[in-house]
């Protein structure tokens, strides 16, 4: 997986947003559910196959304040963890 | 919460069988006709809109619909997850074959109230054990996350150890949940032919601390004996420490299901819970359930149930305990005396002991506790 990858959201998953800004993300297929907080949702909005990791933390950075050194690494360590447990797949560029 | 998590759907008021104890028959919940396989679908793609996550279709008795496949196509359609509550006696190899291949099934929750036909069909009818029995088999062939409900009344509270033998060791369920026949529907009728008596909630809940420590917390209750006796535990040891008042108690609390789930009767008519069925609160397809969730008066005003002390309450006058109590359960105080917004005096625990009750022993208790915090 690269920056240069574009990761897509499986389609059956469902976002349930609630008044905090936190979420729960929620497989229908597996009844697996994820909690999210604000920023994580803010990543989820943007796995739509358009944008490439490297785009999402572009936006982040200049979404929030104080976006941290490492937030490269939590971003790829966050969507590789959605890749694991079925809720986003890749759009890879063809030469 | 912006929309409720899950809903209950009695999808049918219909059943093959008149359990004694049943909480329909007699309820706010019994309606003329079902709704027709169109309403249902058509509301299952709101439930999607909102982001509802399952449903848990009861009755009734939810097999006795003829489209009950079309209904849990809608659901999977829909992007939800479903839960079933059943007898059990309907259940047949297609069926459940049909069930495993959606692969959304969270639970499928058998009622089954003994060891052996004698007590489980003493209320529920004659060959309903074993018919139960093979429903529950065929869930098990498919292997379908299928569970088991006992409900304890008195012909099968001396029933417990045998029960837990056939459902654990026999047919090597994983746990059953317990509860205890309570003051709703049929129930009300057949009171003394059913519900425990003091000595009888006494043994129950010995019974089953006793067997919560030989299968190693693989019994479960929210309410019924096992979970009284682990409240009041909490309650008797709050007390003893000295402690002003418990988490949560001294007030209301004790039902915390509108904060996050719904109920619609088999006529479409939503509700806070299917116990409560008589407090309406609108109707699917007409009115929006986020509209319903987020602005009913009636259902902010049940929420908000949990700010109202129970020092309020001639009921609860004099009681030491009333700082460490949750007040119960709202459907049942509904049922008793017509009123959601009064302590339960089914869930009374100066009550229990002014009628004789006494509390296993306490290491027992503690054992059990343990198991059930796993």
């Amino acid at each position: 997986m690269s920056k240069a990858d574009r990761p897509i959201a499986n389609p059956l998953s469902v976002l349930r947003e609630e008044f905090d800004d936190w979420a729960l993300l929620f497989d229908p297929d597996t009844g697996s559910v994820v909690g999210l907080n604000p920023v994580s949702v803010f990543i989820w909005k943007r796995l739509d196959g358009n944008h490439t990791q490297g785009e999402i933390l572009t936006e982040l950075q200049d979404h929030f304040e104080r976006v941290p050194e490492e937030a490269e690494e939590h971003l790829m360590e966050f969507v590789q963890g959605l890749v694991e447990r079925g809720f986003v797949g890749f759009e890879f560029q063809t030469k | 919460m912006r929309t409720p998590r899950s809903i209950d759907l009695e999808i049918t008021g219909r059943c093959n069988l008149r359990c004694k104890y049943c909480s329909h028959f007699t309820s706010g919940g019994d309606v003329e006709d079902d709704l027709p396989t169109g309403e249902w679908l058509e509301f299952f793609e709101e439930l999607r809109d909102c982001c509802v996550m399952e449903v848990c279709l009861q009755g009734g008795e939810p097999f006795v619909r003829e489209d009950l496949k079309e209904l849990i196509e809608g659901i999977a359609r829909n992007r939800l997850r479903f839960s079933i509550l059943t007898n059990g006696t309907l259940i047949t190899d297609e069926m459940a074959a049909f069930l495993a291949s959606t692969g959304r099934c969270n639970l499928i929750q058998v009622s089954i109230d003994g060891s052996m036909p004698i007590t489980h069909d003493s209320f529920r009818g004659e060959g309903s054990f074993h018919r139960a029995a093979d429903g529950l088999k065929l869930l098990l062939k498919h292997q379908l996350p299928a569970a088991v409900r006992v409900t304890i009344h008195r012909q099968n509270v001396r029933d417990l150890e045998e029960v837990s033998k056939l459902l654990l060791e026999d047919v090597g369920l994983p746990g059953f949940s317990t509860n205890s026949a309570g003051y709703f529907g049929l129930c009300r009728k057949n009171t003394q032919q059913v519900q425990l008596t003091v000595e009888e909630r006494c043994l129950a809940m010995e019974a089953l601390l006793k067997l919560t420590k030989k299968y190693q917390g693989r019994i479960s209750a929210m309410a019924g004996p096992l979970a009284e006796a682990r409240a009041w535990l909490d309650m008797e040891q709050a007390r003893r420490k000295g402690l002003k008042s418990a988490s949560d108690g001294g007030h209301l609390t004790s039902c915390g299901g509108p904060m996050t789930k719904l109920a619609v009767r088999a006529d479409g008519v939503i509700t806070p819970c299917a116990q409560l069925a008589g407090m309406e609160l609108g109707r699917i397809n007409r009115n929006a359930l986020t509209e319903v969730w987020r602005n009913n008066e009636e259902l902010n005003r049940f929420r908000n149930r949990s700010a109202i002390p129970l020092a309020f309450f001639d009921f609860c006058r004099d009681c030491e305990y009333v700082a460490f109590c949750r007040g119960g359960c709202p459907a049942v105080a509904d049922s008793i005396l017509g009123n959601a917004y009064h302590p339960s005096p089914d869930s009374c625990y100066k009550r229990f002991l002014e009628a004789g009750g006494v509390l296993p022993d306490e290491d027992l208790l503690a054992t059990s506790q343990a198991y059930s915090n796993c």
